[in-house]
This record gives C-alpha cells, structure tokens and sequence, in this order.
C-alpha cells in the first residue's frame, strides 16, 4: 500500500510539453512542486479526510457538498440497541461495545456504528471506516428505482 | 435567541469525545500488549503514563532486507483521533532504509493520511509499517530525500504527499 512522491519521468515531461517543444528539452522539468504546510484553524468542517476548515472559509462547491451529505447522512437508517443485534456488538470507531439503548446507525453495507461515531466520520469521508464502501453508490442503488 | 448548542451542551460534547478517545486508546493498548503481532512489541508501562504519544518497537521481518534490524516507531494522537490519522513516524539511531522512508523519519504511506480510516489502528499502522519494509527489494532512500528533509515540516501530516497509482 507504500505509494510515495512521484518525481517526473521521461513520460511526464513528454505529455507534460506536448510534441511541439521537443527543442526546449535540455531545461530541467524544475525540482518537484514544495510540500504545502496544511494550515492548522480551529476544525469546524471537515470537507475531506484530515481538513478541517471554519465555515466561512468553505468553498462554495464544499458548502453544497457539506449540505447535501447532511440530507444523505439523514436518510440512513439509525436505531437504538437492543441486544438483539446480529451483526457485531462493536463499534469499530470508538471500540466501544454496544449497550442497550444506544443510538446506532446501519449502513446500506450492513455495517453497524455508534450514530454519533458515524456522523463525526461521515462528514468527512462518505465511506465505511471497516468496508471502504462508498456509502452515496450504496444508498442509489439500494434506493434507486 | 437559543443557540443550538448552549456552552453546556458543547463542553458536554468535548468531554465525551475526549472519554470516548482515551478508552479507544486504552482498548487499543491492552490489545496490542495481550496479543502483539509477529516483531510489534510497546511499553505499556510508559505508555499508561501518557496514553496520547507511543513507542512501538518493530522488528525487521525474518528474510527480508531488514532481518536482525530493530526500529522504533513513534505515534502520537491527536485529539480527534480516531477521525484524524495519528502522526507516525521513526525515530531513533536506526531509520530504515527504504524508497518510502526520509532519512528524518517520516513515511510516505497512504494509510497515514489520504487513506486513513477511523476502523484502523496502531495495530493496522504496524502491520503495514512491517509489510512495506517486508516488501522492499533495494535498500535506498526515497530519490528526493535531501530537497525533502530540508523543506519539510516537522509534523510528517503537514506534508502534501504525492501518492501515485491512485
Ligand atoms: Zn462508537
Ligand atoms: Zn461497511
């Protein structure tokens, strides 16, 4: 799963330059673009895995996002543990064992997680945590005519 | 005008969340000293003083290039964690030599930020740590290693890794 830094290649440089610059090949591509720092802000939104960004700095394009996976994260179904469950007793994100009465949400993969556990997460990626599975593919095509 | 979350409510919120991540992390650490993998060994001793920075010792795999080498791994958590990645990286007087790691001890893997999930562990982190020394073919480092430890930002999640075949 190790992928690392891409430096350029001969092919990259090739498609990068298109056919017509053959002449300017001898100049260095240039050093790899500079690590970017992330910024560190007080996390309000988090419009992907590991960012975290106060609304109002929010693209647009993310502000429509956040407001439609809050309607998806919605239509997900949540119960309360009863005991009964068949499918694991756990929660793979706090680790915690389901107790009677918890509020749980179950997603189309089957998958089983404390509500609150599963929001934090779901803002941020919209993917199982044990499964991978996209969870918007899941929900078209177990809702989808 | 009510608030939607009154003060009380929001540092009721900060308090379970910080409940929830120390009893993740002692869970998390009774698993890995009861029931350690194969060349994965922590201190759960120092550990219990300071649940939020680890050091996991990890051993080269038998018959790979790493074989008879000892390294340390250091992990520290942040307060969102399990939803945040932790920060991993090697520390010590021995940083193995492989294409992914820097000469400073960060690691280019994928898992340790962009593919992060909450469902992985430190326990996940070691074994894929393992397997991506296991796996290398020629001891060198990564081929921007010199620019790299130069420029970067002493937290190895500050880095914007480029991962390629994604
Ligand atoms: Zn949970
Ligand atoms: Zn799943």
């Amino acid at each position: 799963m190790g992928n690392c830094f891409k430096t350029p290649n001969a092919d990259d440089i090739s498609l990068l330059r298109g056919s017509d610059s053959s002449e300017s090949s001898d100049q260095p591509i240039g050093p790899p673009p500079p690590y970017q720092e992330r910024q560190n802000r007080v996390p309000i939104y988090h419009p992907s895995p590991n960012v975290s960004r106060p609304a109002n700095q929010l693209s647009e394009e993310e502000q429509i996002k956040i407001a439609k996976r809050l309607g998806l994260i919605s239509h997900l179904p949540t119960g309360v543990y009863d005991g009964s469950s068949k499918k694991g007793k756990e929660c793979a994100i706090c680790m915690g064992e389901f107790t009677l009465g918890e509020s749980l949400r179950f997603l189309p993969c089957m998958h089983t997680y404390h509500k609150d556990c599963i929001d934090d997460w779901l803002m941020r990626a919209f993917t199982c945590p044990s499964c991978m599975e996209p969870v918007d593919a899941a929900l078209l095509s177990s809702y989808g005519t | 005008m009510n608030s939607p979350l009154s003060p009380i409510d929001f540092e009721d919120k900060r308090l379970k969340i910080k409940f929830k991540l120390e009893k993740r992390l002692q869970k998390e650490l009774q698993a890995l000293t009861k029931d350690p993998p194969t060349g994965v060994k922590v201190d759960a001793e120092s550990i219990y003083r300071n649940l939020s920075e680890w050091i996991v010792d990890i051993d080269g795999a038998p018959e790979s290039l790493y074989e008879g080498e000892k390294f340390k791994l250091m992990f520290k958590f942040g307060s969102r964690y399990p939803f945040d990645s932790p920060q991993v990286m090697f520390i010590g007087e021995n940083i193995p030599l492989h294409p992914h790691v820097y000469s400073n001890g960060h690691i280019c893997l994928s898992i340790l930020t962009d593919d992060w999930s909450p469902a992985l562990s430190v326990q996940s982190v070691c074994l894929s740590v393992v397997s991506m020394l296991s796996s290398c073919k020629e001891k060198k480092r990564p081929p921007d290693n010199s620019f790299y430890v130069k420029t970067c930002s002493k937290n190895p999640k500050k880095t914007r890794w480029w991962y390629h075949g994604k």
